[in-house]
């Protein structure tokens, strides 16, 4: 039973919005540890030098999007391990098959409310303290 | 949290927006202009998927309705299933005007979208989305179930599911040895394991803040106590005596060693409320080098500054990129020494060079040009201006500290005098550079510009195209906003105006669609902006007709090309026979050259028949300071500025006539202009001037009338620091404001208009004098 506050996240997005609100529903979620990148690229980079227990991250963006970044993770031994959340619309049912494909783990349908991305976040990590 | 932290986040949006329409009309504009790169058909469908998603978050339903149409027809175009073809580009920018408006109704900025506007452009979108038939599912799936199971993660090995198909259109994955640096990664802490055994080191040191939100360091330390066995060193060496002690500052630093296996989560959970309002290390307690203690070593410094950063997520990325691209080009140090901590990344640090991590690798992505952005910082405007002011005194400082020198009879080649030659150069290049803080560029003016053709070139029935230039230029704040409408007063103009309908233009030879040009630049210190349109040009012969009809020329008046079309800034003037519903709302040529005059700027008109017409405006760079005329008038120095006056000349006796046999005029080219003694205007002496060494400066008001300006000497031109009158002493009429000169004297600005205006009350009206001419 991990502690939400032990887990580091990495929220990626290319909208500075969209990473604010589920930084602040993270950390009603209790965690504390929340990094931010505004696209695959960027958010590659920074798991480089510094690994996530988590990863959050939208599908459409510029330079790397969303499946190509889960793919690298995949791909990539020393970051395999990292859980990988997507943030899907609700039409992109087709997107979230292909993701699959590519080992996510969960995905949360935007708009969302708190309760139910600590839901998501409990299908992957167990019961959150 | 005491605020709704959504609702700032609601602000967020609401700025980011702001952003995503510009790009959205941008790239819209891009593919009018014939582009079909792939790349801006996607960036279009990212702005109007982000407007969506943000607006979804926020409940904003009927801005989310109408993004989503915008979107699904935008899924189509990138897809390819619908080409990108110009009628629709038309619409679709029409569209984002439309959702503009739909985000300024739903910030309440703006008024409610006219909901048949709105539904006619839905109807457009969804025609053009399902060619016709109507659509078979408009609305989107409410269920978001895709039938997923997740996948947990045990954090132990993640194993593919196997048997997946091949996917033979993926694109290559980003080559990760070219972004890997050469350092280490930082270890992540392990949530699994309960590690460390051996215990903890823990310094504590608590902030006035900590203690100022009712924590207690007993109570901490007594959970912590709970954990294992604990030895506690206080450090009170920071503690001052009793009588310098201010009892709500913070002095203590806690040292606790910790045995035990219990886990880093767990001492940091002890902490978890006070995190942010103290330093807090902790270190393993066997841990007998930087090394080894590194791997949970994330001080609580670094930490709480990743949170501040994280508040500004450009300023974080870039520094990220920066530590990142920083990595290899450090000594590459055995790993094992380095003390690996969480990136320490300076807020502060320079904007980062778009440096690759491995230069020899070519490079799989391209760098985002958005991450390389200068890093900047808000302000409050407050502040800029408290410094601009004081830097203003400190020019005037200097150039009373230089000229006292130059009294003193120092020379200009002693250590004195060259080091405030120094010291002139530098606050010349302070004043610059503080005078650069306030300056933006006209691109917020500009970019609202497009929108505005396309409503006018709806309205009149005419075909627009806008192209603009120079929206990087530079010009102070309060300038940039005062232009916004001037320009748009202008751009109608040209549009209602100068521009001919579509089949007049083919009659003429010319492309059925007019061009409107917008240009600014840098002039000799000035900007300049020109707004110029191929359309028909002025008509002189009724342009004149109309201006003797008005009584504002006389019937047989000599006027030069140029003095004919400068005749439509004068009040009363308007060409339109019907008031039109576009450029024709009560406000003339007359407001915008009073506009762009109250602004320290100039308008002019240049136009050739057939070919078109361009406005030509050219404005201070700021407000701050002013180009003006020193002049001496009865024992005063006066600045004049200088870009009311014409031209100065030297008067003969034979020039000045008398109307009625008291008020003065000068015949100025076979004119005549009421000539104001300054000196006596404001008081200075009873006595008319003695006309001997006199000098006369023609000046323009801002409704464009002439007057001759008489003054005992002209000392020179000099850029003067604006003082405002009115917070020192009081309004004074014929005063626009003060400065100060070189030798410390306060000198007055004359305001112009005030002066010529209170010589006319006096004086016979203008049509009378033009009669005497």
């Amino acid at each position: 039973m991990p502690a939400a506050s032990a887990i580091r996240t990495l929220v990626v997005d290319d909208q500075l919005t969209m990473r604010a609100l589920v930084r602040t529903s993270l950390q009603q979620i209790g965690m504390r540890d929340i990094e931010e990148a505004p696209d695959g690229e960027v958010a590659l980079r920074s798991l480089l030098v510094q690994p996530v227990h988590l990863v959050i991250s939208d599908f459409n963006m510029p330079n790397l999007d969303g499946l190509s970044l889960l793919r690298a993770i995949r791909a990539h031994p020393p970051l395999s391990k990292t859980a990988f959340i997507m943030l899907t619309g609700r039409a992109d049912r087709e997107l979230v098959q292909r993701a699959v494909q590519f080992g996510v783990n969960n995905y949360l349908v935007k708009p969302f409310t708190t309760a139910q991305l600590k839901e998501k976040l409990e299908a992957v990590f167990g019961p959150l303290t | 949290m005491s605020d709704d932290p959504f609702e700032a986040i609601k602000a967020t949006f609401f700025q980011e927006c702001e952003e995503l329409l510009a790009d959205l009309e941008g790239n819209l504009l891009t593919l009018e202009s014939g582009s079909t790169d792939i790349e801006v058909i996607n960036a279009v469908f990212r702005a109007v998927h982000s407007v969506k998603g943000g607006a979804g978050a926020f409940g904003l339903e009927d801005l989310v309705r109408f993004a989503h149409v915008f979107e699904t027809l935008m899924d189509e175009l990138r897809s390819g299933r619908k080409p990108c073809d110009d009628p629709t580009v038309k619409t679709l920018l029409r569209a984002s005007d439309v959702l503009a408006d739909h985000v300024a109704a739903a910030r309440g900025a703006g008024a409610p979208v006219d909901p048949a506007r709105s539904a006619g452009l839905v109807a457009e979108l969804e025609a053009l989305t399902y060619g016709g038939t109507a659509p078979v599912a408009a609305a989107e799936p409410e269920e978001d179930d895709f039938g997923f199971t997740p996948v947990a993660m045990d954090l132990g090995a993640f194993e593919a599911p196997a048997g997946l198909p091949d996917l033979p259109d993926l694109p290559p994955l980003p080559d990760l040895a070219a972004l890997a640096p050469l350092s280490a990664p930082a270890p992540l802490p392990d949530l699994s394991a309960s590690a460390a055994a051996g215990g903890w080191k823990i310094v504590f040191r608590p902030h006035p803040r900590l203690y100022a939100s009712a924590n207690e360091t007993g109570l901490l330390l007594r959970e912590l106590a709970r954990l294992g066995p604990t030895r506690v060193e206080l450090d009170d060496s920071g503690l001052p005596l009793l009588d310098a002690l201010e009892p709500t500052d913070s002095h203590l630093i806690w040292t606790i060693e910790l045995d035990g296996d219990a886990s880093e989560a767990e001492v940091r959970e002890v902490f978890d409320f006070v995190e942010m309002d103290c330093d807090l290390s902790i270190t393993p307690l066997s841990g007998d080098g930087p090394a080894e203690a590194a791997p949970t070593a994330v001080e609580a410094e670094s930490d709480a500054s990743a949170l501040a950063r994280a508040a500004s997520s450009e300023l974080d990325i870039a520094a990220l990129l920066a530590s990142v691209g920083a990595a290899p080009t450090e000594a590459p140090a055995p790993v094992a020494a380095t003390p690996v901590v969480a990136p320490v990344v300076d807020p502060v640090a320079p904007p980062p060079v778009a440096a690759k991590p491995a230069p020899a690798a070519p490079a799989p992505v391209q760098a985002a040009p958005a991450a390389a952005a200068p890093v900047t910082i808000r302000v409050d405007l407050e502040r800029v201006d408290r410094l601009i002011n004081a830097v203003g005194e400190l020019v005037i400082q200097q150039a009373m500290l230089a000229q006292r020198v130059t009294e003193s009879g120092l020379a200009r080649s002693s250590d004195i005098g060259l080091g405030l030659e120094d010291l002139e150069l530098l606050t010349r290049e302070i004043q610059d550079s503080v005078m650069a803080i306030r300056a933006q560029p006209v691109k917020s003016v500009f970019q609202r510009m497009p929108r505005l053709v396309r409503e006018a070139a709806e309205a009149t029935g005419k075909k627009v195209k806008l192209v603009t230039s120079g929206e990087d230029t530079e010009v102070d704040k309060t300038v940039v906003e005062r232009l916004s409408d001037p320009i748009t007063h202008m751009l109608r103009n040209a549009i209602d105006h100068g521009l001919e309908g579509p089949e007049e233009r083919l009659a003429a030879g010319k492309p059925a669609e007019g061009t409107v040009r917008l240009a600014a630049l840098h002039r000799s210190g000035r900007i300049v902006i020109e707004i110029s349109d191929d359309g028909k040009g002025i008509n002189r012969p009724r342009v004149r007709g109309i201006a003797v009809e008005r009584g504002l020329i006389a019937e047989d008046a000599v006027l030069s090309d140029d003095e004919i079309d400068n005749l439509i800034f004068l009040p009363g003037f308007s060409t339109a026979t019907e008031v039109s519903d576009l450029s024709g709302r009560g406000v003339g040529m007359d407001v915008v050259r009073r506009s762009i005059q109250s602004l320290g700027g100039r308008i002019s008109i240049s136009s050739v028949l057939g070919k078109g017409s361009t406005f030509t405006l050219s404005l201070p760079l700021t407000l701050a300071v002013l180009d003006g005329m020193v002049v001496g008038a009865g024992e005063q120095t006066l600045v004049a500025p200088l870009a009311a006056i014409v031209e100065s000349l030297t008067p003969s006796e034979a020039d000045i006539h008398y109307v009625g046999g008291v008020d003065p005029v000068l015949r100025f080219r076979e004119a005549f202009v009421p000539l104001v003694d300054v000196a006596q205007a404001m008081g200075f002496r009873d006595q008319p001037a003695a006309l001997k060494g006199a000098v006369v400066m023609i000046v323009e008001t801002e409704s464009g009338q002439r007057a001759a300006l008489l003054v005992d000497a002209i000392h020179g031109q000099r850029q003067v620091v604006i003082k405002s009158l009115e917070t020192h002493y009081r309004h004074v009429e014929g005063v626009a404001a003060a400065t100060i000169l070189g030798d410390g004297r306060v000198a007055l600005i004359l305001d112009i208009d005030a002066l010529v205006t209170a010589k006319r009350s006096r004086t016979p009206s203008r049509s009378d004098l033009q009669m005497a001419s």
